[in-house]
């Protein structure tokens, strides 16, 4: 039995973290680039070969047509859910995409699951290599306002990554969690989670018992659709527009331009959570010049106040449902790298009339509050419990289209319903049941989940007694049974689900993965060992070439310019073990360079500090 | 009547096969118990059918038991066990939003003791209110047609404010049900702990069913007024 972890699959970054039994506090692997935070990008080399993470974002400026950022927001969704995202983001959708998105990069295809399954594998390796024992385990976090097939499709992925999903737990209520260790409070709470490209709020219960604290969840609502994500798309529109109009250059032809205009304003987005202002300077493509711009905090807040301004809703329908008004609420809690921006945290202050918590890294405290579920559901030895709620009313379809809603929102999971259904007609054999979940009226304005026909023994119209039982269990997933109450069987039922993959789909994707994957790790291996490699001859060719480069006994030079025309020669094969080994052999031969290079450096800074004591 | 006593007790325990008084766990090995069918939800949390309840001493329950039932324990158990854990952890979690509110607590219990059927609910105003019904219908209905008119704005204002106004009389009056219905809790109650036949506790059910009745007839009102009155703004 492998090791349990938590994992926040996030929009824009994915974290892995575990309960330390040291300090009895979760913590976050980090990972190879010195920083927990993995880059939620999939890249498909020409090779074949799959980069997540860093060496993929490097690709998304070079091979963006080959490289997929943000699939978080095509989790569960359909081609008509999609339709303004693809206007965003630099996706090739395959043909077949109906209800299951199909992504073409470069000549491979995948479903969303597949892709997020990719950057799971990459956590989990992050974790095996830390812990040097297996990872079977895993609790993933979601944000609260999914619906059920966005949690089914995050579940998939688990699967496919070879991973046993414990539970899913709700990302803002995984925050709570983690901010429980950090210090015992009772009271309400208002988890305010804006992410890369989610916006969830939950008003929590902290309730202390004999047994240890319960975590009883309010209410929760928010908008899968709404993220930093925005803010960078909104940048990327004017800054686009403001390009056209001053330049005549319309970047539409330029993918990996835009790519890099992206970044360019991120950075600045950035900049201005702690500057008041800040510049942009972008070299426009095919040499015409460069685009620069100036940018202030009070023009970007004035920009994005209308997208803040759509997080307020979701929060006063939280409220509402919990019944609190904005001053009953206790303490308020921020997550979600987003909340970094100024005009968040003011907005939200004024809105509560307290000061929001910030004391954990808004970046990490989901997937602390992951590995703290994880470590609760693995040990069996608890002082607190969750209590979640499922956020969205479920219903099913009745005549004229209009939904009846079986299990209210905000229910606790796990939630259950029962149902009787009969005939209307003589020798009827089937009904169809149409399973919904939203708030609004008519089936057509609430997203399908599932439809299937339980069978009819025939009979005389409203003889049969079928009953249905439709339970939602603790991470938000349904469940659908039947009984034929008149038969006294069990009946099993094929439920088509509306959005997702089926599991025989499921299965062949996990035998293709396990076909793919030995080939995977060859060609990673390749990448990699050809990245760095690469790295260190550039670094190695700038220091020959500066004064220092002259110390050099002719044989140390020899001996470096023989490992360098090695190296090259190796990088060209397959042979990624090679590489590495020529690689080390360049490191050995430049030692002394790289001493000479430091001695140069620290002498100089010596001779600076001297003449600034002067 | 059925009553939910008499009903949960299952012979053998699943697990170790001793006898298992119809609690949520064998008394024996411990093993979680599969849920008879008919346990009603005041039973589930160890209360008698009483309707006038404590909201402090029901989630004081309800986290009691969630502490033993929710599938949290039941990570690494066997799949029956699993099973079983979800099905009373989902029981008790409907059980207590049912119980939470009065409405839908007496709702259950009506249901529950067959006085009360889905699609059976009566649609018709309350005599005492029809007048001021028949004023509210016709004031929604020159509203509607004031606006698919074009109709002009300080008729359509005065409207709202007529409208405006019933609403509020009409929550007034939603809120003399409540009171109706409290008063008949206690009475309810206290049959019961009197040991009152089923007649008595008959014509206290239909009391109750005709004040949902009235309630929900009531609320429909409002709810089409406030829904009119936000497309006027």
């Amino acid at each position: 039995m492998g090791k349990t972890v938590g994992i926040d699959l996030g929009t824009t970054y994915s974290l892995i973290a575990y309960q330390d039994p040291a300090s009895g506090r979760p913590k976050c692997v980090q990972g190879p680039y010195g920083t927990p935070l993995c880059p939620s990008i999939v890249s498909v080399d020409p090779d074949g070969a799959i980069l997540v993470g860093e060496p993929a974002r490097r690709r998304l400026l070079t091979q963006s047509s080959r490289t997929i950022y943000s699939v978080k927001r095509l989790m569960g969704r359909g081609i008509a859910d999609v339709q303004d995202e693809l206007k965003l983001f630099p996706f090739e959708l395959a043909p077949e995409s109906a209800n299951v998105l199909r992504v073409r990069l470069g000549d491979r295809v995948f479903t969303p699951p597949e892709i997020s399954a990719f950057i799971l594998r990459e956590l989990r390796q992050w974790a095996e290599q830390f812990f040097g024992e297996a990872v079977d385990r895993t609790v993933i976090t979601v944000p609260a306002y999914f619906n059920d097939a966005q949690r089914q499709a995050t579940r998939d992925a688990g699967r496919l990554a070879g991973l046993e999903v414990l539970r899913l737990v709700n990302e803002p209520t995984a925050a709570a969690l983690a901010y429980g260790l950090h210090e015992k409070r009772s009271g309400k709470v208002a988890v305010y989670d804006l992410g890369g490209g989610t916006f969830d709020i939950s008003i929590l219960k902290l309730v202390s018992t004999g047994e240890g604290d319960i975590y009883q969840v309010l209410s929760t609502n928010g908008d899968t659709h709404l993220g930093g994500d925005d803010l960078d798309n909104l940048l990327l529109a004017r800054a686009r527009a403001e390009i056209l109009r001053e330049h005549g250059v319309n970047l539409d032809a330029h993918p990996e331009a835009v790519q890099e205009l992206r970044k360019s304003l991120i950075r600045a987005k950035h900049d201005l959570s702690s500057e008041d202002r800040t510049a942009v300077i972008f070299d426009l493509p095919s040499g015409s010049g460069s685009w620069v711009r100036e940018f202030t905090r009070a023009e970007f807040e004035a920009w994005i106040a209308p997208i803040v301004e759509r997080t307020i809703g979701p929060v006063k329908m939280a409220l509402a449902d919990a019944k609190l008004a904005p001053s009953e609420i206790d303490e308020v809690v921020l997550v979600g790298g987003s909340t970094r921006v100024p005009l968040v945290r003011r907005r939200v202050e004024e809105f509560f009339g307290r000061r929001p918590h910030i004391e954990l890294n808004p970046d990490e405290v989901v997937a602390l509050g992951a590995a703290v579920q994880a470590d609760i559901l693995e040990s069996g030895v608890r002082d607190m419990l969750l209590l979640d709620v499922t956020p969205l009313s479920l219903g099913i379809e009745t005549m004229g289209g209009v939904v009846a809603k079986i299990i209210p929102r905000n229910s606790t999971i796990p939630a259950s319903a029962q149902e009787m259904f009969t005939t209307g007609v003589e020798s009827q054999t089937g009904i169809d049941i149409h399973v919904l979940q939203g708030e609004r009226e008519l089936a057509k304005d609430c997203r399908s989940l599932a439809r299937f026909t339980l069978r009819v023994p025939p009979g005389p119209a409203g003889l049969a007694r079928i009953e249905v039982k439709f339970l939602i269990d603790a991470s938000g997933i349904l469940q659908v049974s039947a009984k034929d109450l008149r038969a006294g069987t069990q009946q099993s039922i094929e439920v088509q689900p509306s959005y997702g993959l089926g599991d025989a789909e499921i299965e062949h994707m996990l035998e293709e993965s396990i076909e793919h994957a030995e080939q995977d790790f060859t060609e990673r291996q390749l990448i990699e060992a050809r990245n760095e490699a690469e790295i260190t001859l550039t670094a190695t060719q700038k220091s020959l070439a500066r004064d220092q480069a002259q110390e050099l006994a002719p044989a140390e030079r020899r001996a470096i310019d023989e490992a360098s025309a090695a190296l090259r020669e190796a990088m060209a094969g397959r042979d990624y073990k090679l590489i590495r080994v020529l690689l080390e052999t360049l490191n050995a031969a430049t030692e002394r360079l790289a001493e000479l290079q430091m001695n140069r450096a620290l002498s100089e800074a010596l001779e600076g500090k001297r003449l600034g004591q002067v | 009547m059925t009553s939910a006593s008499t009903t949960t007790i299952t012979a053998i325990c699943w697990s170790c096969g001793q006898p298992a008084p119809g609690g949520h766990f064998c008394a024996v090995c411990g093993k979680v118990q599969p849920l008879p069918r008919d346990t009603d939800y005041f039973a589930f949390l160890g209360l008698p059918q009483k309707l006038a309840l404590d909201p402090a001493d029901l989630e004081r329950r309800f986290h009691a038991l969630s502490w033993k039932l929710h599938p949290d324990n039941f990570v690494r158990a066997s799949e029956a066990e699993r099973e079983l854990s979800l099905e009373r952890s989902s029981r008790l979690n409907d059980a207590y939003r049912t119980l939470l509110d009065p409405t839908a607590r007496v709702e259950y219990l009506l249901a529950h003791e067959g006085m009360r059927r889905e699609g059976q609910q009566k649609q018709q105003a309350p005599p005492e209110l029809l007048e001021e019904v028949f004023e509210l219908n016709e004031s929604l209905d020159e509203l509607r047609m004031a606006r698919a008119a074009g109709g002009d704005v300080e008729e359509r204002a005065r409207l709202s404010k007529t409208l405006s106004a019933a609403a509020r009389k009409f929550q007034d009056s939603l809120a003399g049900v409540d009171a109706e219905l409290k008063k008949l809790f206690i009475a309810w109650d206290q049959a019961i702990d009197a040991g009152a036949d089923a007649t008595a506790r008959r014509a206290l059910m239909e009391r109750m069913n005709a004040a949902l009745n009235r309630r929900s007839y009531i609320r429909n009102l409002v709810a089409s007024v406030h829904k009119e009155l936000t497309e006027e703004c």
